[in-house]
C-alpha cells in the first residue's frame, strides 16, 4: 500500500514536471541541418485501424529522401501527433504542430471531419496540409494540397464505367457521414442525366455492426449494382454478412469506394471476388516507380503488408513536397505554394506521373477501375487514358451544374 | 410473408447476439453487482483469440481439418477470456465490494489497457477470421435465406443458456452461488467461501463474453475497438431485463433486438437505433428496477 | 507560520487562487516570450473549460453520488448553442452549406432563433438545463439510482450522438460545425492576440465565476443534504428532505455548467463536433475528476488541468501507446488505493508534513 502511494506520487510528480517543461515550449531546433514537419494521424481509436498505413507510407518516404540526400542539404525529421480519431484532438494536435513546434508542413488526416476541423487552423496560421484521402470534393483551400481523388477521379468515372457496361438500377449504400453523403448526391445527379435509376439510398450508423435489415432492403429493391461508399469495419460486417446469404458478386455486384487492399485483407478474398472498386493505384498496377515502392514497403513493415491507394497518395505527399521545395529553394509556405501554383510541380508516382493542379492544388493523376482477385490483390479492368485533371467543384460538367451541386457562394 | 419471416428471423437473430453478448454481464452484475465495463473488451479478446487459434491451425495442421478449428476456437475464447477474468477479478475487483460505481470506472481504466495491448500486440489494423465451411453461406428455403452462422449462433446462445442454468440451478456451485446473491453474509455464515464464488462467478461471466467475441468474429470485423460496439446494448439488455433474472435478460435482448430490425425496416439504422435507446429509457422510468424484479424488502 | 495556517484552514481556496495566478500571468508570460507560442493560451483555454464541466461534475458525483457517463451530451448542447450562434453571427442569417447539400432552401427553425438577438447565447444554458432537467426530473422521480442512472445516461448519450449525425442537414452530422471565429473575431496568430487575451480573461473569469458559487453551496446547509443524499439516501428522505428535488437541482446546475464549459471550448476550439457527445468523451470527464479527487471541487481543477496538459505533450511521438496504458493504469490505481485522488493524497499527507515543519521550527 504505501510503495504504491510512493510510486503514485513519483509518477504524479514526474507527469507534472514534463507537463510543465512541455508548456514552457521545445527549445528551438539547434541543428540547422535537419528541417521538422510534421504528421498527424489517429494512431488510437476507431480511425486507427484506417491510418496507420498511411501513417507508415509517409515514414517511408521521409526516410528513403533522407538516404537520397534531403531536401536543400538537409535531413527530414518528423514529429509525430495522436489524433485519437477526434476532430477537436486533431485542430488542438495542428495547432501543436505549427505554432509549438514550429514544422513546416503538416502531412496528415484521413476523416473528412478531421480535415474540416483543422483546415481553418491551417488558413490562419498560413501554414501547409498535404491530405493524402480521396474525398467528396466541394473544397478548395489555399493551405492544403489534396493528393487523394477528387469526385471526378474517382466516383464519377466509376459511375460512368458501370453505366457503359450495362448497369441500370443502382443502390446507394455509405456510413451516415460526410463523404458518402457527399457521393450520392453526385451519384443521384449523374444517374438521373443518364437516365438511369437510383432504387434505393441507405445509410449505416458509423459502427453498425447488423446489416440484416439493410441487406433485406437491398433484396426487396432488387438493384443490380450497390453502390458501396461504407467506411472502416462497416464493410467488414456488411460483406461478411451478405456472403452469409449466399450473395457473391454474381447475385449483388458491389462497385467500392473505399475498399482497397487493406480493406480486402481484413474482410479475405474469398468473399469479395469479383467485386469492383474504384481507386487511382493498386499494388498490382505495373510501373517500375511501383515495383520499387511495394518492395522497399514491404521490406520495411513487413511482407504481410499491402500497399493501398491512400498509403501511395500519402508517399506522393512526401515526395511532392520535397520537389516544391527543391523547386522553390525554400520551406517557406508562401514559395511552396507559389512553385505550386505554376503547376509544374510533378513526380513520377507508383500511380504514374502526377501533377500538382496550380489552381485547385489537387494532383492530375489516373483513374483504374478494378476488381478483387482471389488472392487478395485488385486487378485493373479499366483505366483512363491519361491522367484526369481535377475538378472538385465539378464544373466542367453539364449535369453537375445543372443540379446545382455547387456549395453556395 | 417472406419479409415477415425475413424480419422475424432477423430480429431473433440480433436478439441471440445481443444476448451472446450481455449474458456474462448478466452473471457479474446479478450475482456480483459489477458493472464490468471491460465485459466488450473480454468479447474482443475471444474474437483475437479465434484468430490465433485458425493462425495455428492453418499453419500446422492439414487443411481438411481446418473448419473444426471453430470449436477449438470456442473452447480457447472461454479458456481465456475465463482466465483474464478470473485474474481481474482477483486483483481488482475483489478491492471494490460494496463501491459499484467504483467497480464500473476501474474497470473502463482497464478496458483502456486491454485496447492499447489488442493495438500493441496485433497492429492497428484489424485481421481477419474466415468461416469454417459449415458455416458459410446459408439454406434458402422459398424466398428466405438463412445463414448457417446464425442459425448456429441462435443454438450456441440456447445451449450456453442450458449451461448457465445447469450451473446455477442444478450444481453444488450454483446454490452457492444464488445463496450469495440473496443474502452474501448469511451465507459467509453458513461457510460458503464467498470469495471463491465471486472468483469463479466472475470468470465465468467473463467466459461467456469470450464465447460471444468468437461468434462476432465470423460477422464482423476484429480490431481493438470491436468491444465498445457491443457494449451499450448488452449495458440496457441487462439493466432493462432486471438484474439477478436471467429470463429477464433473455426477454431484455429479444425487446432490444427484434424493435432494432423493425424500426430499422422504416427508417435509418441511425434514427433506430436512437429511437430504441430512448424507448428503452422511458420505458425504464415506469419500472427503474426492469422487467422482472427480485421481490426483497431491502431498501439500499 | 501564517502562510502554513492559511494554507491549513483554506488549502483549497489557496491551491485554486495560485492555479488562477498562474493561468492569468501566462499571457504575460508570452509577452515576455518565457512561453513560446500563442497557442499555448489556447490550448490552456480549452483546460479553462474542462475544468468547468470538471466541477459541474464533482458536484453530482464528488458530493452527491450520482455517475453521469454522458455529460458529454451537456457539454456538446452547449458548444452547439454557441457555434450555431457565431456561425449565424459571421454568416448573417444565411443557410449554410451543408443545409444546402442536405436539399434545405430555408434556414430551420432551430438555427432562425440564432438570429433573431444577441439574448439566444442564453440557449448555452437553457438547451442543456432543459434536456437535463427532464431527464432527471424523471429518473430522480422514480428514484433510479447508482449504476443503472450511469447506465442510462450512458444510452442517452448514445442515442443523443446518434440523432445528431442522422440529422445532418441541420447539424452537419459528423463533421459538426466548423469555422467558427471566437466570440470576439479571431483569435489565431500574433495579429490577433488582443482578441485571444480578451477571451482567455473571459473564459478565467467564468471560471473563478463557477468555482465560487460552487464552493459557496457546498458549503451551505445545502451541500451538506448533497452529501447525506450520497451516503444514505433513504436515511435523507426519512428525515423529511425532498431527495428527488435536491438530486434535480444539482444535476441541472452540472448540466447548466457543461453547457458553459461547451460554449467556452467552442470559441477556443473553432468546431464542434458529435464526437464531444460520446462516451468516450464523457468518462473522460470523469477520469478527470477522480484523478484530481472527488468532492472536493479544487480536485477537479487540477484533475482536468494535469490529465490534459500531460496528454498533450504525452500523446505524441513515440509516447502514443505508453500514454495509453499510463491513463489506464493511472486511473485504476487511483480508483483502488486513492479514493481521494491527488487532492486526497495531499490532504493525508500534508497535516503530517506541517506538524514537521512545525517541530523543525519549534527545535530551531
Amino acid at each position: 500500500m504505501n510503495i504504491t502511494r510512493k510510486f503514485l506520487s513519483a509518477l504524479a510528480a514526474g507527469a507534472l514536471v514534463l507537463g510543465a517543461f512541455g508548456l514552457m515550449g521545445c527549445e528551438d531546433s539547434k541543428e540547422s541541418a535537419t528541417v521538422k514537419v510534421g504528421l498527424l494521424h489517429s494512431l488510437t481509436g476507431p480511425m486507427a485501424i484506417s491510418e496507420k498505413s498511411v501513417r507508415d507510407a509517409e515514414v517511408l518516404a521521409i526516410e528513403q529522401i533522407n538516404k537520397a540526400g534531403g531536401v536543400l542539404g538537409k535531413q527530414i525529421v518528423f514529429v509525430e501527433e495522436d489524433g485519437a480519431s477526434e476532430p477537436s484532438t486533431f485542430a488542438t494536435k495542428a495547432e501543436k504542430l505549427i505554432d509549438i513546434e514550429k514544422v513546416v508542413t503538416v502531412f496528415g488526416c484521413w476523416t473528412s471531419s478531421s480535415r474540416k476541423a483543422v483546415k481553418p487552423i491551417f488558413e490562419e496560421y498560413k501554414s501547409l496540409l498535404w491530405y493524402p484521402v480521396q474525398y467528396e470534393g466541394m473544397e478548395m483551400s489555399p493551405n492544403i494540397v489534396y493528393t487523394g481523388a477528387a469526385p471526378n477521379q474517382q466516383i464519377v468515372p466509376a459511375i460512368e464505367y458501370l453505366i457503359s457496361k450495362g448497369y441500370k438500377k443502382l443502390f446507394l449504400l455509405g456510413s451516415d457521414y460526410v463523404f458518402p453523403r457527399t457521393a450520392n448526391m453526385i451519384i443521384n445527379a449523374q444517374a438521373k442525366a443518364a437516365g438511369i435509376a437510383v432504387v434505393g439510398e441507405e445509410y449505416a450508423d458509423m459502427d453498425q455492426t447488423d446489416f440484416a435489415a439493410i441487406i433485406a432492403k437491398i433484396e426487396a429493391a432488387k438493384p443490380d449494382v450497390i453502390v458501396n461508399t461504407l467506411n472502416g469495419t462497416g464493410n467488414v460486417s456488411f460483406f461478411k454478412q451478405m456472403s452469409e446469404k449466399n450473395y457473391s458478386s454474381k447475385e449483388y455486384m458491389t462497385m467500392s469506394f473505399s475498399i482497397a487492399e487493406e480493406e480486402v485483407a481484413t474482410i479475405g478474398p474469398a468473399i469479395l471476388k469479383g467485386h469492383m472498386v474504384s481507386w487511382n493505384y493498386y499494388q498490382t498496377t505495373s510501373t517500375p516507380e511501383n515495383e520499387a515502392f511495394v518492395a522497399a514497403y514491404k521490406a520495411k513493415f513487413g511482407e504481410k503488408r499491402v500497399t493501398s491507394d491512400p498509403a501511395e497518395a500519402a508517399y506522393d505527399a512526401v515526395y511532392l513536397w520535397a520537389e516544391a521545395v527543391k523547386v522553390a529553394k525554400s520551406f517557406e509556405v508562401e514559395a511552396i505554394l507559389t512553385a505550386l501554383k505554376s503547376g509544374a510541380i510533378s513526380f513520377k508516382a507508383p500511380e504514374g506521373v502526377v501533377t500538382v493542379d496550380g489552381k485547385s492544388q489537387h494532383l492530375s493523376k489516373p483513374v483504374r477501375v478494378g476488381v478483387v482477385t482471389d488472392d487478395g490483390l485488385i486487378k485493373e479492368v479499366f483505366a483512363t487514358a491519361g491522367p484526369v485533371v481535377p475538378d472538385p467543384y465539378l464544373t466542367t460538367y453539364d449535369w453537375a451544374v445543372k443540379a446545382g451541386l455547387q456549395p453556395l457562394n | 410473408m417472406e419479409q415477415t419471416i425475413n424480419i422475424l428471423f432477423n430480429g431473433l437473430s440480433l436478439s441471440s447476439i445481443i444476448l451472446l453478448t450481455s449474458l456474462g454481464l448478466a452473471i457479474t452484475f446479478g450475482v456480483m453487482r459489477v458493472i464490468n465495463m471491460a465485459h466488450g473488451e473480454f468479447v474482443m479478446i475471444g474474437a483475437y483469440t479465434t484468430f490465433v487459434v485458425q493462425q495455428i491451425f492453418s499453419k500446422f495442421l492439414p487443411e481438411a481439418i481446418g473448419g473444426l478449428y471453430y470449436f477449438v476456437a470456442i473452447a480457447a475464447a472461454f479458456g481465456v477470456a475465463f482466465g483474464l477474468g478470473s485474474l481481474l477479478e482477483k486483483f481488482v475487483i475483489s478491492r471494490l465490494y460494496g463501491r459499484e460505481i467504483d467497480s464500473l470506472l476501474a474497470t473502463w481504466g482497464i478496458s483502456l489497457i486491454l485496447q492499447q495491448g489488442a493495438r500493441s500486440i496485433f497492429g492497428s489494423q484489424g485481421v481477419n477470421v474466415t468461416a469454417p465451411a459449415f458455416l458459410s453461406g446459408g439454406i434458402t428455403l422459398g424466398e428466405c435465406t438463412f445463414s448457417y452462422n446464425r442459425i448456429f449462433i441462435i443454438l450456441l446462445v440456447a445451449l450456453c443458456m442450458g449451461a448457465v442454468w445447469l450451473v446455477m440451478y442444478k450444481s453444488n456451485f450454483g446454490c452457492q452461488m444464488r445463496a450469495v446473491m440473496q443474502n452474501r453474509p448469511m451465507a459467509q455464515c453458513m461457510g460458503i467461501n464467498s470469495r471463491k464464488v465471486d472468483n469463479i462467478t466472475f470468470a465465468m461471466g467473463s467466459g461467456f463474453a469470450g464465447i460471444a467475441g468468437c461468434s462476432v468474429a465470423l460477422l464482423g470485423s476484429i480490431d481493438s475497438t470491436v468491444g465498445q460496439s457491443y457494449i451499450v446494448n448488452s449495458f440496457m439488455a441487462v439493466v432493462l431485463g432486471g438484474v439477478g433474472n436471467l429470463a429477464g435478460t433473455v426477454i431484455g435482448s429479444s425487446i432490444i433486438g427484434i424493435s432494432s430490425i423493425f424500426t430499422e425496416n422504416y427508417t435509418s439504422s441511425t434514427i433506430a437505433k436512437a429511437v430504441v435507446l430512448l424507448i428503452v429509457i422511458v420505458f425504464l422510468q415506469k419500472r427503474p428496477q426492469g422487467l422482472f424484479v427480485i421481490k426483497s424488502r431491502n431498501l439500499d | 507560520m501564517k502562510a502554513l495556517k492559511l494554507f491549513e484552514r483554506h488549502g483549497s481556496n489557496v491551491t485554486f487562487g495560485i492555479i488562477v495566478f498562474i493561468l492569468a500571468m501566462m499571457p504575460v508570460l508570452l509577452m515576455l516570450g518565457v512561453v513560446s507560442g500563442g497557442s499555448t493560451i489556447l490550448f490552456l483555454g480549452k483546460c479553462i473549460s474542462f475544468a468547468i464541466v470538471a466541477i459541474g461534475i464533482d458536484l453530482i458525483w464528488g458530493y452527491t453520488g450520482i455517475l453521469s457517463l454522458g455529460h458529454g451530451l451537456y457539454f456538446a448542447l452547449g458548444g452547439y448553442a454557441m457555434a450555431m450562434y457565431l456561425k449565424m453571427q459571421a454568416t448573417g442569417g444565411q443557410i449554410t452549406d451543408f443545409m444546402h447539400i442536405g436539399g434545405l432552401t430555408e434556414l430551420p427553425f432551430a438555427w432562425k432563433i440564432f438570429t433573431l438577438s444577441p439574448g439566444s447565447l442564453l440557449f448555452v444554458v437553457i438547451a442543456p438545463a432543459v434536456v437535463a432537467w427532464i431527464v432527471g426530473y424523471f429518473i430522480f422521480k422514480n428514484r433510479v439510482k447508482g449504476v443503472y442512472f450511469s447506465i442510462i445516461s450512458q444510452a442517452l448519450t448514445w442515442a443523443a450522438c446518434s440523432l445528431f449525425i442522422a440529422m445532418s442537414p441541420y447539424t452537419n452530422g459528423n463533421v459538426g460545425i466548423t469555422e467558427i471565429k471566437s466570440i470576439f473575431g479571431s483569435i489565431k496568430g500574433s495579429a490577433n492576440q488582443g482578441n485571444m487575451f480578451l477571451l482567455f480573461y473571459a473564459a478565467l473569469l467564468t471560471l473563478v465565476a463557477i468555482y465560487a458559487l460552487s464552493k459557496f453551496l457546498v458549503e451551505r446547509k445545502f451541500g451538506r443534504v448533497l452529501i447525506a443524499i450520497r451516503d444514505g439516501e433513504n436515511r435523507t428522505y426519512f428525515s423529511g428532505y425532498p431527495v428527488s428535488r435536491y438530486k434535480t437541482f444539482i444535476y441541472v446546475l452540472s448540466a447548466a455548467f457543461a453547457g458553459i464549459a461547451g460554449a467556452i471550448f467552442v470559441n477556443f476550439n473553432g468546431c464542434i463536433t458529435p464526437s464531444q457527445m460520446t462516451i468516450t468523451y464523457s468518462i473522460g470527464m470523469v477520469i478527470w475528476v477522480a484523478i484530481g479527487g472527488r468532492g472536493t471541487i479544487i480536485g477537479a481543477v487540477i484533475g482536468a488541468f494535469f490529465i490534459n496538459i500531460c496528454e498533450y505533450n504525452l500523446s505524441s511521438g513515440s509516447t502514443v501507446e505508453v500514454w495509453q496504458y499510463i491513463i489506464g493504469v493511472l486511473f485504476c490505481v487511483t480508483i483502488l488505493f486513492f479514493k481521494g485522488g491527488i487532492v486526497g493524497l495531499v490532504q493525508d499527507k500534508a497535516p503530517k508534513f506541517i506538524a514537521k515543519i512545525r517541530a523543525g521550527k519549534v527545535k530551531a
